[in-house]
Order: C-alpha cells, then structure tokens, then sequence
C-alpha cells in the first residue's frame, strides 16, 4: 500500500483580490522509502503542499477539493486535535531556513527534548535525552555541542540539528523543504548525502521540496515538476531529466548551468508565470511555450502516458 | 569567447588585504583580527568575465567591496588602468566610481521601494551630473532595454513592488551600467532567483560585455555558473586565493585540493560519470596547532603534516595562465607572477 496518496488536491488562498488557487489537481502518491522531489518556480505551490500535507496552512488557506491520504489516514478530513496526534509522529518537516527554525534562547538539546515531549507526553525527561544523544550521533553532530544554544552552530549543523529533529519520533514520512538552499556547496554535498543514508537506513518516505532541479535530479527516485500551481510531469527521475517532454521541463532543464558535457548555451525561459487568482481556461504554460497552439489557450490539456510512470500534462507531447 | 580575449589589465591587486576586528565585551575584553582577505593578488584584462569563486565568508564579497571601494584595503595597493585607487578621497573617488560600478546580490533589498524605476537607474546620472535631464530618461530607456526589460516604456513608471525577483535585478543592472562603466562587479547576482531567471541574467552580463566592452567581475559560489559565464576563474578559500586560471582548465584539470572538493560537491546532475571524483576533503577536521601553515591544511585529505602544517604553501605554475598554492605540485614549476 502507498504511504501516501494525493488525489486531485486543490488548495486556495483567500486574498483581497479574490480566491488564489495556489494548487490545482494534484495527484501523486509515494510509496514506502521512497523520494518524490517537487520541483518549480517559487510561486508554483510546492511550498503550499509540504504545509497542507503537515496540516499546517496558514489561516486564510484551505483544501478546497481532493484528499491526502497518509497510512491509511485521511489527513485532509482531521480536526486540528487529531492533526496533533499525527504530526510529528506520523510526518514531520525540515523547514526551509533552518537558521530561523531553531529557537535562540533555548539550548539545542531542550528544544529537541521538548519536541519529543511534546507529542509523546509519556517519556521522561531522561528517556528523551538519551533519544537525543542517539540523534546527535545519528547526523554526525558532536556530543559535546549538545548544551551549546543555536548561535554557537554552523549553519551547517544547524540544518542537521534539524533533521535530528524531524527523525525524533521515526516518522515515516518527512518533508524536506528547500533543506539546503541557504548552506554552502561542501555542507549541501554533505547533508545530501547523509539524508540519503538515513532514509534507507530507516526506510522513510520523503518529499523533497527544491527550486533547484541539480539536487533533485541527485537525491530522488520520482519527479514532480509543478508549474503555476499544477503538476505538469512526473516519473522517475532519469526519465524526468534525460528525456523531459513537457516544454517548461525543457526549458527548466536547459536553463541551469552544469559542470560536464557541452557547453550549450542556456535557454532562459521569457516571460512570467501567470496570474492565478481569475481561472485559466487552457494550458497554464501557453503564454511563454515554444509548442503553442490555438487550441492550447482555450482546452485544458490531458494527462499522456509517455513512458512507464512517466506522465506529462500536455496535449502535443 | 576565449579567442576575443586581450591582454591589457585593467584592474590590478596587488597583496591586497583586508582586516575585521570583532567586537569585543566586557567579559573578553577586546576584539580578535579575523582575516578576510590575505594578501590577494589579481589582474582582470579588458573586456574579460572574470569569476571569484568561494563559500560564504571566504572573503569574496569583501573582495568586489574593496574594488568599488566601498571599503578601503589595509594593505596592498589596487589599480585601475595603472592608477592607484586604493586609498582615493573626495572628488577623484566619485570620479572612479563612475568607471566601476557594482550589482548586489538581493535586488529585493537593494532598490528604493519608494522610487518610480526610471528615478532610480537616472539617480546615478543626476548625483554624476551626466547629461541634461531631457536626455536622461532616453539613456534610461535605454539601458532598461539592455538589460532586458522591453518594452522599457512599460516599466519606467512602475514601483520595485511590482517587479519579480528578476526583473528587480535586472533594473539593479541597469542602474549599475547607465553611465557605462568600464568595470562591473556583480556580487551573487543570481542567488535569490529562480533558475529561468538566472539564465536570462547570465545573458545580460554577457551581453553588457560584449556590447559595452565592460569588464565583469562576476563574483559567486557554483563552479557550474562560473564555467558557463567566465573567461578566467579565481578560487578563494578563507581569504586566502588559491588557484586562478581559465576556466575551463581550472574545472577539467582543477589542481589545488580545495578547487577539487568544490566540484567534487558540486551537484553533477546526472553527469557523474564525466567528472571524476578527486576525494581532497577531509571528513572531520583536523586540528592545526599554528596558522603559519596552509589554508587548507585542516581539512585538506592528502596534506603532509610537517610541511602543511608549517609553512606557507608557494605558488606553482600548474598550466598555461593556471597557477595554485599548494605545497603538494612539487613537479610544478614555481610560478612566476600570480597577477
């Protein structure tokens, strides 16, 4: 059975401006031990699905159609009490920023015994810390620094404070989001590697969150691309990567510099992702796509298998 | 690019250092000397990209500051076209700052949320006293075009608020050429943004080089981009330079142990089978009793320890125009000049 399953997932912000979809028809599901990454633009809603996946959408946003299904449990469907019960133990989030996750006036290890406290009321203050001690062991941070407060930390290890605490309560799902996009290249190589380490070693699902397709493309076994709040291709990464057939997938790709092969030269993509409080009556990429079509703007395209598991929403791939 | 390439410097650094002293407080009494830039010594030639390449707090940022003299060197001497301009005052600094301008790195913070985009890329052509201000908005139009921003009539009236991410920092690159510089630096210019607006700003830098024959530092922390926009790249590690070259030999043949854990961390997309992987970096590191030794020395894999540890590495010539400091290149010739 599918650890997770996203079906048809439509999620709005309320705004002066009107109702924002943010996230439009997104289907997904991730098995157990297994990495989806979740690719785009900022403003594509990949954000907005970790935060609705931990039940943690901010005030004016909601679930406006579809279901999130995780272990047999329908999240989408819970009330704030029985959320509780699941974060943490069930799913838990690396968040994007690390340095401004991690409280200042606490030390490092109060806070982790206080999370583990927190959704397990029943251990003990000594039990706790000795899940710490393993935690700290776990991501490679030394146990002297367990006292130490959080400006004491390297950036780097306070990312990896971090994931400590995400795998306090062994999740099975845990949702990184951008884990790495304020650490230097030699500490991102390194806490990669390690996340990956650890998520066979415990079989945890995750859900990598990136702008950034190069870290992706290196970490995970399935793909999503999502552009303007709806995901335009999925499939396992090599497919996703070496034979993309979407034309924004194209054009993601080809846009970031690498290290080998030919030195082409990039394409940058023109234009701007569209509006999305009004509704789009056709393909959402239409405006800055090379494939364009009268009949693009005016139908909503239909999902194509193109390969095994590979799927494109476009209507000329 | 490479076969356009001239020799004539434009800027030269010659030991050029830079010291911080941290704050100090009432328990620990006075402050402690960090080191952001140790005895740099760079030149760019006309019409070059050059690419300084480093992590955060390696100095590379202070580096760019120093070049358009938002701060002073604490020693060594910096010139331009042959002239000294490290310690300028008054009138000849505003004079140099027309010929060498700067492209920060966060364009959300480095544009006036309160002024029209057509004031603030004019702003530098009033405070210069360049032109009539009837001649000013067609400058401005101007640059806005090469900056990319077209139809450029569509955006001078518009607030900072209601650009993107990328089309700020192509208005902060339109500031920064309208009065044609000769020398750019561009700090990070394309960190905050999103990879299709990277690309494009890629193509304004290079096209702001070739059009306007300005010379570009390009200042950044991915090897992938460097290769992509640079002629020569440099290697800074904890203020210390310690490789320069062209950038393709420094990315295919890196030498220095540092340059080879940048691309060893470099995410090789799906490429990994074309680079090799070099394993120069230390897993924990080492402890180091003096700082006589080095740079790299603690975390270096295949460091020595008597040598290392203990002295200054030399400059070696490791290939054409490619020099590194390392003690270890003893089959390399000791290189000449590392300007």
């Amino acid at each position: 059975m599918a650890l997770l399953t996203v079906e048809n997932l439509g999620i709005g912000y309320q705004t002066a401006k009107g109702l924002l979809k943010a996230v439009d028809g997104v289907n997904f599901t991730l098995e157990p031990g297994h990495s989806l990454g979740l690719v785009g633009e900022s403003g594509c809603g990949k954000t907005t699905i970790g935060m609705a996946l931990m039940g943690l959408l901010p005030p004016n946003g909601r679930i406006t159609e579809g279901r999130i299904v995780l272990d047999g449990l329908e999240i989408s469907a819970m009330s704030e009490d029985e959320l509780r019960k699941v974060r943490w133990n069930k799913v838990s989030m690396i968040f994007q920023a690390a340095m401004n996750a991690l409280n200042p006036v606490k030390r490092i290890s109060a806070q982790m015994v206080e999370a583990i406290q927190v959704h397990r009321p029943e251990v003990s203050d000594e039990a706790a810390l000795t899940r710490v001690e393993g935690l700290f062991n776990l991501v490679g941070l030394p146990l002297e620094r367990l006292y130490d407060f959080p400006h004491q930390y390297s950036g780097g290890m306070k990312q990896r404070a971090i994931i400590a605490m995400a795998l306090a309560l062994n999740p099975k799902l845990v949702i990184a989001d951008e884990p790495t996009t304020a650490l230097d290249v030699i500490v991102q190589d390194q806490i990669l590697k390690e996340t990956k380490e650890l998520q066979r070693q415990f079989n945890i699902g995750i859900i990598f969150i990136s702008h950034d397709i190069s870290i992706v493309a290196d970490v995970c076994h399935q793909i999503g691309v999502m552009y303007a709040g709806q995901l335009v291709e999925s499939g396992p990464a090599e497919e996703v990567f070496f034979n993309s057939k979407h034309p924004y997938t194209q054009a993601l790709v080809s846009s970031f510099p690498t290290l080998a092969g030919p030195k082409t030269k990039l394409a940058p993509i023109p234009g701007e992702p569209p509006n999305l409080t009004g509704t789009i009556p056709g393909c959402r990429f239409c405006d800055r796509c090379p494939k364009d079509t009268a009949s693009c703007k005016l139908d909503h395209p239909q999902w194509q298998e193109v390969g095994p598991g590979h799927h494109v929403l476009c209507d000329h791939c | 690019m490479s076969e356009r390439r001239e020799n004539k410097t434009i800027l030269q650094l010659e030991r050029v250092s830079r010291f911080y002293r941290t704050r100090g407080n009432v328990f620990r009494g006075g402050g402690r000397l960090v080191v952001a830039l140790n005895e740099i010594n760079l030149s760019l030639r006309a019409g070059e990209i050059f690419g300084l390449v480093g992590e955060s707090g390696s100095g590379k940022t202070t580096c760019g500051r120093l070049i358009v003299r938002l701060e002073e060197a604490d020693q060594g001497r910096i010139t331009l076209n042959g002239e000294d301009i490290t310690h300028l005052k008054g009138k000849k600094l505003r004079e140099y700052r027309r010929q060498v301008q700067m492209v920060f790195q966060d364009p959300y913070q480095s544009l006036n949320p309160q002024v029209t985009i057509a004031d603030s890329v004019a702003e530098p052509l009033i405070t210069n006293k360049v032109g009539s201000p009837l001649d000013h908005m067609e400058r401005v139009l101007k640059v806005l075009k090469t900056a990319g921003l077209s139809p450029a009539e569509d955006y001078v009236y518009r607030f900072p608020h209601q650009l993107s991410g990328g089309q700020r920092q192509r208005v902060a690159i339109a500031r920064a050429i309208v009065l044609e510089p000769s020398l750019l630096v561009a700090d990070e210019p394309t960190s905050m943004l999103d990879a299709s607006y990277s690309a494009q700003i890629f193509e304004i830098l290079q096209g702001v080089r070739d059009k306007m024959g300005a010379t570009i530092m390009f200042i950044t922390h991915s090897m992938a981009s460097a290769r992509y926009l640079c002629d020569r790249i440099g290697v800074i590690y904890r203020g210390h330079l310690v490789e320069q070259g062209p950038a393709e030999q420094v990315i295919n043949a890196p030498q220095h142990p540092y340059t080879k854990a940048l691309i060893d961390a470099t995410p090789k997309f799906g490429r990994a089978a074309e680079v090799p992987t070099y394993g120069t970096l230390l897993a924990a590191e080492r402890p180091a009793n003096s700082s006589a030794g080095c740079p790299f020395f603690r975390r270096c894999a295949l460091a020595e320890r008597l040598l290392c540890a203990g002295t200054y590495p030399p400059w070696r010539q490791v290939g054409p125009e490619q020099v590194a400091l390392c003690h270890l290149l003893e089959d390399a010739a000791p290189a000449v000049s590392t300007g």
